[in-house]
């Protein structure tokens, strides 16, 4: 006989201002099971959790059904508290009378207590049939993947490699850094970005529990927590790169010079090329698109006529240790890791969707990355920051907020967050760079909200003598070799002209390519706009609703520096935690066949999503067999399985039967 | 033609090929035919082959699973062994199939035929068995295919009319469970309508829960049944329950492209899905 | 027993977006008709016919299925298991006279919690709009 608490959470007002709980107490008090119930004002706090404990002593509570909030919040918190009174965890169940009742039917108090009085039977009819389940043990591997090598991943690989475990750092581009290290500077410090960013990255290639690949993408995972299987794909750089040593020849001889993506196309580079002069590794690749050699061999192959181009082969012939490897191919390993660590960080947005600031049009029309690689030493002007169109100085520069954020229309609802301050930046190290140069920024709102970042927003305004205009510009458009701004300072109501040297567009910050492939990969969510959803926007930051991946930096949310450098360290924090344990326990919850009710038609075995299910002969039939290390408890095998022979522990035929059956009775 | 499959299970039964023969004799009202299941050579004369052989024989290889076994399989009821091969069920290699070429069968009931065809003939896709070991064909011509105008009758009604014209079906039932005892994808060693723990059908037999019996019933037909029609022939009370099963069938092969039993490999519909599909269908 | 009036609908949500996006709608204060009574499930794949059925048979006017998207199920490919079972249970349904729109198949995810709310609203709607169901069972 079941002895069934039931336990009902006013939630301080959140329930209780719409839900008559007395009365939910009172029609449940007679239902079947049921033998004790409790109001408290918060059922989750200390004593309300105590109550919980002291009621299954005193009253040899058997199931114990909390009515408050989501059971996505605090199912563990009450599970725990039942395993503290000697109550097995999986005998609570929890009835939603928060997120699914008081705070959606607000307005209707009478419909509300009569749903929450359906909750509650619901939930008391489900748990007669819980039953006590018992955790398997999962074995863990210690060693941790990260996804990403800009600052993020760079600090999570760093912090795990800190506390003594093996961490296996994948970046796609030949150097890790990421988008950090394409700036000049950063607020509201003023560091100079590469300056403390670089130590970090010789960092990572010294650590000895750090294994770098770069110029590497992940292409699949499968398995769980402890023992995810990962297989990166190293691509071919035709260099060997323990052979070289980096010294430069190979791409100073290189005659083909391309657009650098790292410059942002601003500047060139080499065929063969390291991205930047502090990249790391320091060991160049071979751009397969472009180099001439390559070129000519596709010629050769293709077996077309006239004229053929140059072999080339400059950098082979310089090479002192001969490290030219052209039969060189991409690579696949498979290696397994117990933790994943997602930090793929951001693209900007594209601002040639506002075709009436003239992106792409107008040469002086830049983003405000493009700004940075013309204010680096180690960009293309050298840090001399001159005009695209015709490489004078520019005196008068204006910036526009908001490209592509805080527009729902054209761009994305959110703030990219970052923009401000960095346009605040850009007027002061201009005014530094040429006192001569006069800012005018057009803001919607200026939100400094960092630690010194509104004195900094002050200093861009005092100092360097930046003129905020708050309103949004028409249009852009050239005149006498000046752009023409249009635009309106709203706070005085009157149109605004600015004959601008130059324009400088705060693109919006969006998920990086590729971020939703990675979560594909990993069974994580990603929301509309492709930012990686967290399991718990407050409480839960970095982690992710597959056991075992985290989130860091920008691949969340858009942020800064500081904050992706938490978020990395986080993220390694919480790896740290499952890296340390030897096994962990695993979701009792997975599938169990009854072998006299299985027909052995072997349906399950093709829709199991995790190979979980075989055959095993028994008593003479083969019948399905599930191995509980690999089920996920998804349940597929059960919605198709003809005879219910397969039920999941925890989601039981029983107990959702149980749940239908109690409605509307 | 009679003779060729007296001759075959003689043969096969005197060289030991199989230990049972499974085809057709007359029964009792000297009408209709009956199953008859040989052991011996000597048997085989019982042996039949008309338009009243209706009886998808092929369900009995679910009892003689592992002991070879021949049997006289129609077009459609050559397509139970596919099934069940592919649902592993039965082995192909203990089955011995002496396929015969079928223009139609009529409507065989004790004592009684009729002169036209069965109207689910009309839907049949085939002519020659798609598994034999052995093909016989059988003369005549078979007839033009019709579709399934019935369904079309009861798709072209209201929603509320075809609520009606199922209630009354379904009030009739009588819950004997004919249809599933004949039925050769209903071999599940314990049907979820005798399941006590948890009873998803209750015990009444009264509409509401005659109607989750039958709906469950042809759900768990649909991309498996292969239209043997044998279920409907069984109903003691006449329910239309090809109607259901037809339903499924049109709508399977008009989603999927898919019809059950045509071969043993084609994974059926619930078994495998595409990424880009069926969003209009939602 | 209709104790508040109005369709009456059972929602089996997966545990993973959809109840996530139903907690999203409450924490957004994003109201909908209360009617619903939503079953948690660890998959929109778990969703066996015969509960859809029995849910019909307890006297639902309208089942509502939601999964995550296309492509975002928590077990990879649920959903698309889900999308096939329910795209030939409607018409069956349909076909005994349970008009298809009276089961639903929603994907919501995590985030999605005004598409929760408007998801209810609008089958809500529907339902008023094909009345009572003829008989009940």
């Amino acid at each position: 006989m079941v002895k069934v608490g039931v336990f009902l959470c006013h939630c301080g007002r959140n329930i209780s201002e719409v839900v008559d709980v007395p009365r939910v107490a009172e029609a449940v008090r007679h239902l079947p099971g049921v033998t004790y119930v409790d109001e408290n004002k918060y059922m989750c706090s200390e004593p309300g959790q105590a109550a919980i404990r002291q009621a299954i002593t005193e009253h040899g509570l058997t199931r114990v059904v909390v009515a408050s909030c989501s059971p996505r919040m605090h199912e563990i918190t009450f599970r725990r508290a039942a395993a503290q009174a000697g109550l097995n965890p999986y005998l609570v169940e929890m009835a939603n009378l928060r997120e699914h009742c008081s705070w959606v039917h607000a307005d209707d108090h009478e419909a509300a207590t009569l749903k929450a009085i359906e909750l509650v039977k619901k939930a008391v009819a489900r748990i007669s049939y819980n039953e006590p389940l018992t955790p398997q043990p999962i074995p863990m591997t210690r060693r941790a993947l990260v996804i990403g090598g800009g600052i993020a991943g760079i600090q999570a690989a760093l912090d795990i490699a800190a506390a003594g475990h093996q961490v296996t750092l994948v970046e796609r581009e030949s150097t890790i850094g990421g988008r950090m290290a394409q700036l000049d500077k950063t607020f509201p410090t003023l560091d100079c970005s590469s300056c403390i960013l670089t130590p970090k990255m010789v960092e990572v290639a010294q650590n000895p529990n750090i294994e770098l690949l770069t110029y590497s993408e992940v292409e699949s995972v499968s398995g769980f927590v402890g023992s995810f299987e990962v297989q990166i794909r190293k691509r071919a750089t035709l260099v060997d790169h323990v052979k070289c040593t980096g010294c430069g020849i190979c791409w100073e001889k290189c005659p083909e010079k391309v657009p650098s993506e790292f410059d942002l196309a601003r500047g060139k580079r080499s065929s063969i090329y390291i991205p930047f002069p502090q990249a790391v590794p320091v060991k160049p690749v071979v751009d397969q698109v472009h180099c001439r050699y390559i070129k000519y061999q596709e010629f050769e192959a293709s077996g077309a006529e006239g004229k053929k181009p140059p072999q080339c082969r400059i950098c082979e012939k310089l090479c002192p240790p001969q490290a030219l490897a052209w039969d060189q191919e991409d690579e696949a390993v498979t290696e397994k890791f117990g933790a994943i660590v997602v930090a793929t960080g951001y693209d900007p947005f594209d601002p040639t969707v506002y075709g009436e600031f003239g992106y792409g049009q107008y040469p002086d029309v830049i983003t405000g990355l493009e700004l940075e690689r013309l204010l680096s030493a180690s960009g293309p002007t050298e840090g001399h920051v001159l005009r695209p169109s015709d490489g004078t100085p520019p005196k008068t520069v204006v910036f526009l907020s908001c490209i592509g954020s805080r527009d729902e229309e054209r761009g994305k609802a959110y703030c990219s967050q970052i923009c401000c301050m960095y346009m605040a930046k850009h007027a002061i190290v201009l005014k530094e760079h040429d006192p001569e140069v006069q800012s005018y920024i057009f803001y919607i709102d200026n939100r400094a909200v960092g630690k010194g970042y509104e004195e900094f927003s002050r200093r861009a305004q005092e100092d360097a003598g930046a003129v905020y205009l708050r309103g949004r510009v028409a249009k852009v458009f050239p005149q006498d070799g000046k752009l023409v701004v249009m635009g309106e300072d709203s706070l005085i109501g009157r149109q605004v002209e600015i004959a601008a040297d130059m324009v400088v567009l705060a693109a919006a910050v969006v998920p990086s390519r590729g971020a939703d492939e990675v979560a594909r990969m990993l069974n994580i969510s990603y929301d509309s706009d492709h930012f990686l959803v967290e399991a718990h926007p407050k409480l839960r930051p970095v982690e992710t609703h597959t056991d075992g991946v985290f989130l860091a930096g920008a691949c969340v949310s858009p942020c800064d520096v500081p904050q992706s450098v938490s978020r990395g360290s986080a993220a390694a924090a919480k790896t740290l935690a499952l890296l340390s344990k030897e096994t962990l326990v695993g979701e009792p919850t997975t599938a169990v066949v009854d072998a006299l009710r299985c027909s052995g038609c072997q349906l399950c075995l093709e829709v199991c999503p995790f190979n979980a299910i075989s055959t095993q002969v028994v008593a003479g039939r083969t019948v399905a067999s599930v191995n509980e290390g690999l089920c996920k408890g998804c349940g597929l095998c059960s919605a198709v399985c003809r005879p219910a022979a397969i039920g999941v522990k925890g989601s039981t035929h029983k107990q959702l039967l149980a749940e239908v059956a109690s409605l509307w009775t | 033609m009679v003779e060729e499959v007296r001759d075959k299970a003689r043969e096969l039964l005197s060289a030991g090929t199989v230990e049972c023969v499974i085809g057709y004799e007359r029964a009792t009202d000297g009408i209709t035919a009956r199953p008859l299941f040989a052991y011996s050579p000597e048997e085989a004369d019982r042996f039949i082959l008309d338009r009243t052989c209706v009886h998808n024989l092929a369900r009995y290889l679910l009892d003689r699973k592992g002991k070879p076994t021949a049997v006289v399989v129609k077009p459609c009821d050559s397509r139970t062994i596919n099934l069940l091969v592919h649902e592993n069920q039965i082995e192909r290699d203990k089955v011995f199939a002496i396929g015969v070429t079928c223009p139609g069968v009529v409507e065989a009931h004790w004592g009684e035929t009729t002169e036209g065809l069965q109207s689910r003939c009309g839907s049949c896709p085939l002519e020659v068995p798609v598994v034999y070991d052995h093909l016989i064909t059988v003369p005549g011509e078979r007839q033009p295919r019709t579709g399934f105008p019935e369904l079309e009758k009861l798709e072209a009604m209201s929603p509320q009319e075809r609520l009606e014209f199922w209630q009354q079906q379904f009030q009739r039932c009588i819950r004997c469970y004919a249809c599933r005892q004949v039925c050769p994808g209903c071999y599940c060693p314990i049907c979820f309508v005798d399941q006590l723990d948890p009873m998803w059908v209750g015990i009444k037999i009264a509409p509401p829960e005659n109607q989750v019996w039958h709906l469950i019933r042809a759900f768990h037909l649909a991309g498996r049944c292969i239209e043997c029609g044998e279920c409907q022939r069984v109903c003691p009370v006449n329910i239309p329950l090809m109607l259901l099963n037809q339903k499924l069938t049109a709508e399977v092969e008009g989603m999927f492209d898919f019809r059950p039993g045509l071969d043993a490999e084609t994974l059926p519909p619930f078994a495998t899905f595409r990424k880009e599909e069926l969003e209009a269908e939602r | 027993m209709d104790m508040n009036g109005g369709p009456r609908i059972v929602g089996f949500l997966c545990n993973w977006c959809s109840y996530a996006g139903a907690d999203m709608a409450g924490t957004s204060r994003m109201s909908y008709p209360p009617n619903i009574r939503i079953i948690r499930v660890p998959c929109s794949g778990r969703v066996d016919p015969l509960l859809v059925v029995k849910s019909f048979q307890q006297g639902a006017d309208g089942v509502l299925v939601a999964g995550c998207h296309p492509g975002d199920c928590h077990y990879t490919e649920g959903n698309y298991y889900a999308r096939r079972r329910f795209a030939l249970l409607r018409p069956l349904l349909d076909f005994v006279g349970i008009e298809q729109e009276r089961l639903r198949l929603e994907w919501v995810s995590a985030s999605e919690g005004r598409k929760f709310s408007r998801a209810v609203a609008s089958f809500q709607e529907e339902l008023e709009r094909l009345g009572p169901r003829g008989h009940r069972g």
